[in-house]
């Protein structure tokens, strides 16, 4: 296939560049129903100086994080040392120690990793469940529509902190699997909303009519046809919701019912907080990562914000 | 025997309201419609917009569902399932090229559509019969790895078509498919949908809501108002002896390309509107519908009051 | 109108069944029951056998659920495993408490809420309005419960304005002009720091509102009019976006349950946050789902209350 589409090129070089041509002003004026969306968001992502550095940021920080606490011995860290608790933040130790002597700077990295990884799994798993959820419900409509947004609006207005917190307790074998889980069970219904509305206004279009007219199955159309052309929402409300786990899951973490004791997350090191002492004199431990959660929520959120401009032609800014 | 044949057919769109959201009352899209199409002949729906005539056409080939009456494809009922081999036999060409191709997908994903669901090819030969059909609706093998917004409307237009006549289907049911197009490339899309029907032996259901058109493609015609026929006969009798008030206003309505010829056009749709007016009643009933058809002559059936009938 | 409002209701009761359902799955997944609380682990097990029949633990979960709700009706919502007394006297001190800091969050966030909001939306595109956007924007990223670190950290331990912990001053008694003047004074701070970050969607809304309806035609008549500009914002414009937002209190009952939890564990502050933090933590489980299902049903009926107030305000909701 490659070898026809290189055959053309050397025959209308000529012809393909005007279509090129062609191809970027069209894109300038419809982002969402041509191939080029992706690349739309990229350029408009570029234009964006406070989203192409906090890109940058992400990156740097993620590649980092995910470096260091590859090579980091991780036993090292969490090893207790009754002779340095509660240390200043010195040359050995860059950010003090906690109670248990305790590297913070470690638990910083190891925390942000965690926290990291956490919340690209969840939002993942979120993603998958409200992107299905929500392309069925809109795709078919009528009464599978409204028995699935019944089932949404109920799950929308439980508070979810208090359920995720019961279920935690009471899940027997507590694991970051269950962990994920559980948080997931409770957090796909913003994506699933928005796609549904979008793939309401998508099956209505003739090319998923012709496709069923040409005998294609509604599995094939919905995630063949239709998904693809919301791709670029897809990814926005993603990333969005990317910034809004990490927080979330920081939140449980502080409340104590987020990683199970042994991994550290951002909200653990915060935890700490709790303990007046802690909170009036020992900065270093909780401080860091107050600010290293604050930095991650809004540099994603400004990606987020970006993309999410790029796909609206109206807020564009190039 | 007739290749399509629809029978007394009905599309009701429920109009929901009240607390539960009960069924209070129905749009009658199609109330009531039967026709037959010979294989290889063109049969035209003619009528505005709103009148039902692209009901009729997503009804017969499972798009809406049918609320009664029947559908016969080759003497095989297939009013509600849609078997394997029906489908293939029936295809679709819809009226915006512009949203009726997948902007994310290549021309060959495109055409290819109807093969893969129907047809275990590998993957050369799916290659060749795309560059055959390609070929056939006039466009280079090249395109197949472009994208539809690489392409004009027409050229569009006529990928549609050849994802349609992919599988060789018997029957293409047409909705107003240029009506999206400029002039220009209308007569052009018009003339190929003409070729390859000759070429293929192919059935038309062409669904449209210009005369003009309708009389350079059509053998058959039928005029539709409100979701009922008001008259139906060949394209001679509907363009040479319209019976119906409805059909006469809308064929004095069609402009005449000569200008010394304006005053006369003029008076003919004065009077036209003139009757109209005064015998409105004797072609609608109370509620603006038209009545059932009475035959005239084999083949030309007109939507008559029984007493009118004679009156004439 | 009153079709949405009654189809509304017919959506609520069954959420409110599946809510009770849920919670009393999940009582019936925890360890424990009525009996833990009350017997002495000296007993035989054959006497509690006996005792779990008597009291109809055995039954079949529908009955037992069935029995349940009559009882939650009835203000019966078992007993505390822990202190050995009805979960609802448990409830009573703990509920006071988060309701007025609940009703002083609400208050803040209005008062914070409108004249930003009107400012933004009037000066729209000034340094003043691009540094309340600011504002909001990094008010959204922020996790509440680091900002009301921050807050307790500079302005109850640094600062010491205010008192860091409870719900008043341990040695006044109720009833004085003291006491209550305490109370008042715990409250601030917790709920400053909730209004602060809830606020900010507020403003954004009011802004848009704003924003939106000052070149709408009705708006351009009232100035053609010759109506001065402050009677076209304060009585054409901030009567069409202020009803709205009075409105959102019910859908901010959510935001402020999970704001409870948060607040209340960091300033210690005794409500029904801390109680529900506690018990999971002791394991106290009759205590957990009397709190759930309260601030669920809370939920539930705030959505309610305010989609019935927005669709007699705004017609434009009751479409969808």
């Amino acid at each position: 296939m490659t070898r026809v589409y290189g055959l053309s090129r050397d025959l209308d070089l000529w012809g393909d560049l005007m279509e090129l041509g062609k191809k970027e002003t069209q894109s300038q004026q419809n982002t969402e129903n041509n191939p080029t969306g992706l690349k739309i968001l990229w350029s408009e992502l570029r234009r964006d100086k406070l989203a192409l550095f906090s890109l940058i940021l992400l990156i740097v920080i993620v590649v980092f994080v995910y470096g260091i606490s590859f090579v980091m011995n991780q036993d090292e860290i969490a090893k207790v040392d009754l002779f340095s608790i509660h240390k200043p933040p010195s040359k050995e130790f860059i950010l003090g120690t906690d109670y248990g002597g305790r590297d913070v700077f470690g638990q910083l990295i190891i925390g942000t990793r965690n926290s990291l990884s956490i919340g690209f799994l969840v939002t993942f798993l979120s993603g998958v469940i409200g992107v299905a959820f929500g392309l069925v419900a809109g795709y078919f409509g009528g009464h599978i529509d409204n028995i699935l947004m019944r089932v949404l609006d109920f799950f929308q207005v439980l508070p979810f902190i208090m359920l995720v917190i019961v279920f935690v307790s009471i899940v027997p074998n507590y694991t970051i699997i269950a962990f994920s889980l559980i948080f997931t069970a409770f957090s796909w219904m913003g994506v699933a909303r928005l796609i549904r509305s979008k793939a309401l206004q998508e099956k209505e279009l003739d090319y998923v009519q012709a496709s069923k007219t040409l005998g294609t199955s509604h599995f094939k159309i919905i995630f063949r046809e239709v998904m693809p052309n919301i791709s670029s929402l897809i990814i926005v409300t993603m990333t969005l919701n990317l910034a809004s786990n990490i927080g979330l899951e920081s939140g449980l973490s502080f409340l104590g019912f987020g990683f199970p004791e042994s991994t550290p997350s951002l909200g653990t090191l915060l935890s700490y907080a709790t303990n007046p002492q802690t909170l009036e004199h020992r900065w270093w431990i909780w401080f860091p990562a107050a600010v290293m959660i604050l930095v991650l929520m809004l540099a994603v959120r400004n990606v987020g914000e970006a993309l999410r401009r790029a796909t609206d032609a109206r807020q564009r800014r190039g | 025997m007739a290749i399509l044949e629809v029978k007394d057919l009905k599309i009701y769109f429920p109009i929901k309201a009240g607390l539960l959201n009960r069924t209070v009352d129905h749009i009658k899209a199609v109330d009531g419609v039967s026709f037959q199409i010979e294989q290889g002949k063109t049969y035209g729906l003619v009528g505005e917009s709103g009148s039902g005539k692209s009901t009729i056409g997503r009804g017969i080939i499972g798009l809406e569902k049918i609320t009664s009456g029947k559908v016969y494809f080759n003497g095989v009922d297939i009013t509600s399932k849609n078997g394997k081999e029906i489908r293939k036999n029936l295809q679709m060409i819809f009226q915006d090229p512009y949203s009726s191709l997948n902007p994310r997908k290549r021309i060959l994903d495109i055409i290819a559509e109807p093969l893969r669901n129907f047809e275990r090819l590998t993957k050369k030969e799916e290659i060749k019969r795309i560059e055959e059909l390609l070929e056939l609706v006039g466009l280079s093998k090249e395109s197949m790895m472009k994208y539809p917004h690489q392409f004009s409307g027409g050229q569009r237009q006529r990928i549609g078509i050849a994802r349609a006549i992919a599988l060789k289907p018997k029957l293409i049911i047409a909705d107003e498919p240029v009506s999206a197009l400029d002039v220009s490339v209308q007569a052009q899309v018009l003339n190929f949908m003409q070729d390859i029907q000759k070429e293929l032996g192919l059935t038309y259901l062409f669904i449209s809501h210009d005369l003009g058109i309708v009389k350079h493609f059509c053998d058959e015609i039928s005029i539709m108002y409100k979701g009922r026929y008001v008259e139906q006969g060949t394209k001679e009798e509907i363009f040479n002896h319209p019976q119906h008030i409805y059909t006469k206003r809308l064929l004095s309505a069609i402009p005449d390309m000569n200008p010394s010829n304006r005053d006369k056009q003029f008076r003919i749709r004065k009077k036209v509107q003139q009757e109209f007016d005064q015998r409105y009643h004797d072609y609608f009933d109370s509620e603006g519908l038209a009545y059932s058809l009475k035959p005239i002559s084999e083949t030309h059936l007109v939507a008559l009051q029984e007493d009118v009938q004679k009156v004439r | 109108m009153w079709k949405f409002i009654v189809r509304r209701l017919v959506i609520t009761f069954p959420q409110l069944i599946l809510l009770s359902v849920l919670i009393f799955l999940l009582a019936q997944a925890m360890p424990g029951d009525a009996l833990t609380g009350l017997v002495d682990p000296n007993i035989d097990p054959a006497t509690i056998d006996e005792q779990r029949e008597k009291l109809g633990l055995n039954k079949p979960w529908y009955e037992k659920y069935i029995e349940w709700v009559g009882g939650v009706f009835q203000g019966d919502l078992g007993q505390s495993f822990r202190y050995k007394i009805p979960v609802t006297d448990l409830i009573e001190e703990r509920i006071v408490n988060t309701f007025w800091l609940s009703v002083a969050t609400l208050i803040f966030t209005y008062m914070i809420a409108v004249p930003l909001g009107m400012i933004s939306g009037r000066y729209n595109d000034t340094i003043l309005d691009s540094s309340i956007t600011g504002y909001t924007y990094i008010g959204f990223a922020t996790p509440l419960f680091i900002f009301a670190l921050v807050m307790l950290w500079i302005f109850g331990y640094h600062l010491q304005w205010f008192p860091t912990g409870g719900s008043v001053a341990p040695e006044l008694k109720p009833g004085t002009l003291e006491y209550v003047l305490s109370r008042i004074q715990h409250l601030l701070l917790p709920a400053l720091s909730i209004a602060l970050i809830q606020t900010v969607s507020t403003v954004q809304y009011l802004r848009s509102e704003i924003v939106d309806t000052k070149q709408k035609d009705f708006i351009i008549t009232a100035r053609a009019k010759g109506a001065s500009e402050s009677r076209v914002y304060n009585r054409h414009i901030l009567r069409n976006s202020l009803l709205p937002i009075a409105a959102f209190f019910g859908y901010e009952i959510t935001t402020l349950i999970t704001g409870t939890i948060f607040i209340e564990q960091i300033f210690s502050f005794p409500g029904m946050g801390q109680l529900f933090i506690e018990s999971v933590l002791q394991r106290d489980f009759s205590v957990v789902n009397a709190v759930v299902l309260l601030f669920g049903a809370a939920a539930i009926v705030g959505a309610l209350l305010s989609d019935i107030i927005l669709s007699i305000v705004d017609p434009r909701i009751r479409i969808k």
